[in-house]
């Protein structure tokens, strides 16, 4: 009865992993002196991949309990903003980001309102109020650049915590891995995350155990909202500007990333680990191919390629399953 | 024809007297009066529209009636939701919609009432140890607590929901339609674990379409068409053909 893929013990996929291993090995043979495993290319991911891999890691886990966010491509360039306001005003960058924490929550409060009073599809909500908060951005910031260097100068102890390098492995590393630990422990270990899988799984079967599958879905998009102000920070500190245009593009890349990492569309599947290496395949790719002098666009078909792949295998260890 | 004589050997469990529920104008329940004993199990049944759902959402606390009163181990008691029913020691087996396809039978059967420590870490060994004892109380054999709902038969899986009723010590347990399309063997598990609620002292409300199957399994029968009560009666009181003629007319004949 097991079939390849799919553990019906574990309930884990094992794809995943089987295709990350996969793709980190092509890549250290095939790129040019290997350059993939040299240690300034790997920095260098380690300081890139934390930007879309946090707030991928939340909006995974958003659908595990059955609902989407494209807003979050939004969110960031705002909860930047926000910061960098907040630093013009003179306010210290570490109470800065602590303020921003709860605006991100809010923000991701009202997205998780809307969901759940209206009870419209998420995707299209998500879609709005993207598009709404970057009209927002860029009316406000009149798609002006803000440069922070010089707030962030004084206080170098803050710049080290979110950027800095320990020899010449990234912090952002560790804050990626710790949120993903957190947000894993989360899912699979507590009540919270077992209700998380209820409600996306079958709705209807949680309500009427008694689950408030609407706290469930606000709380899901709230956790965005913070990872979104987190991201935010992350982002413009490391290239010392706030940018209007910042998060282009994440909203379709976070869940090509939970996608390709097993989580299914439907909801109620999906582990946290997967997601996470989900995240490193689809960055993994890009930067391989890359380092093997493909040309830019040939990436992007490259990456769709492999997400359309990943969907038909996911989909058909799943159905072997059943 | 109705019989009000209590079953001499059990206490009565549920009364529900009067009770009037209305869906805007729609009258869906008119007058009516339920009752049910410890260890008995009434078979409900009736047309669509006829009321049965809105009777037993009543019950689990998902509606609240306009009129009429409920009274529990004789105590009046206000079911406002369904937590209270569940506290009261009410469970309802809803077809198809109690289980997550998805998830394992250890997180369906503790799903909403997940044992956990004070941080809400799952107990995930109570879990699994105690959803397994659970179904083998009803006579169910499965490998292991970590198997998805999905990979079980239809049979099966109403064994779960049962199982998890049983579980959580109900004193009555409502099973909604828990035959639907299910095999000829599927519906004979079902009625073993059935009948092993009845073994181990729980009242149980069976709602159904079909006739044999009540008259299988039920000691009596409560008969509702257009939101009023036509027939309450003891299986050996009457025979299928009788009662699938009054239902057919909406009308004691």
């Amino acid at each position: 009865m097991k079939k390849s893929g799919l553990s019906p013990i574990l309930n884990y996929n094992i794809n995943t992993p089987i295709v990350f291993v996969a793709i980190v090995l092509f890549f250290i043979i095939f790129t040019p002196n290997h350059l993939f495993i040299d240690l300034r290319n790997l920095a260098s991911m380690g300081k890139l991949i934390p930007d879309l891999g946090i707030v991928a890691l939340g909006v995974g886990m958003l659908m595990i309990c059955g609902e989407f966010d494209l807003s979050i491509a939004s969110l960031i360039p705002l909860c930047s903003y926000v910061f960098a306001t907040f630093l013009m005003k003179g306010i210290n960058p570490a109470l800065a980001l602590i303020i921003l924490l709860p605006v991100g929550a809010a923000l991701g409060f009202i997205n998780g309102t809307i969901v759940v009073k209206t009870g419209l599809p998420s995707f299209i909500i998500t879609l709005s109020t993207m598009m709404f908060w970057r009209g927002v951005v860029f009316i406000l910031s009149r798609m002006a650049p803000i440069s922070i260097t010089k707030y962030i100068k004084p206080y170098p102890y803050f710049e080290k915590m979110l950027t800095g390098t320990i020899g010449r492995f990234p912090l952002q590393v560790i804050w990626f891995v710790g949120i993903a630990i957190i947000l894993g422990i989360l899912l699979h270990f507590t009540k919270f995350g077992n209700w998380i899988f209820a409600t996306g799984s079958s709705k209807g079967a949680a309500r009427a155990m008694g689950i408030n599958t609407n706290m469930v879905k606000t709380t899901c998009y709230i956790i965005i909202g913070v990872l979104c102000a987190v991201v935010g920070t992350l982002q413009s500190v490391r290239l010392g500007s706030f940018f209007a245009t910042q998060g282009v593009g994440f909203e379709l890349k976070t869940i090509a990333a939970a996608v390709v990492g097993g989580t299914s569309l439907r909801g109620g599947v999906g582990s946290m680990l997967n997601i996470f290496l989900g995240i490193l395949i689809i960055k993994i790719i890009e930067n391989g191919l890359i380092l093997m002098k493909v040309p830019v666009f040939g990436v992007e078909a490259f990456i769709g390629l492999a997400i359309i792949l990943f969907v038909i295998i996911n989909n058909f260890t799943q159905r072997q399953m059943t | 024809m109705s019989s009000n004589e209590s079953n001499s050997n059990s206490k009565e469990l549920l009364r529900m007297a009067g009770i009037n529920k209305y869906f805007g104008k729609v009258h869906a329940l008119e007058d009516i009066d339920f009752k049910i004993n410890e260890t008995e199990n009434v078979g409900l049944v009736g047309d669509n529209g006829a009321g049965k759902s809105t009777l037993i959402k009543i019950i689990s606390g998902y509606h609240r009636a306009e009129r009429g009163q409920i009274y529990f181990e004789g105590k009046k008691v206000r079911i406002s939701s369904p937590k209270d029913s569940r506290a009261l020691g009410i469970e309802t087996v809803y077809q198809e919609q109690a289980l997550a396809p998805d998830l394992s039978i250890s997180r369906n059967v503790f799903m909403g009432r997940e044992p956990a420590t004070a941080l809400g870490f799952l107990r995930k060994r109570v879990m699994d140890e105690e959803s397994m004892d659970a179904l083998k109380s009803i006579g169910l054999q499965l490998r292991s607590p970590n198997i998805n709902i999905s990979t079980l038969s239809g049979g099966e899986k109403q064994g779960v929901a049962i199982a998890r009723a049983f579980h959580f010590e109900a004193k009555l347990v409502i099973l909604d339609e828990p035959t639907m399309a299910l095999s000829v063997k599927e519906v004979r598990e079902v009625f073993n674990f059935v009948n092993q609620l009845k073994r181990k002292g729980i009242a149980v409300i069976f709602i159904t379409h079909n006739l044999h199957h009540v008259f299988t399994i039920s000691d009596r029968i409560v008969v509702l068409s257009h939101g009023k009560k036509l027939v309450d009666i003891k299986k050996k009181d009457t025979n299928v053909d009788e009662l699938s003629e009054i239902i057919v007319r909406g009308t004691i004949g």
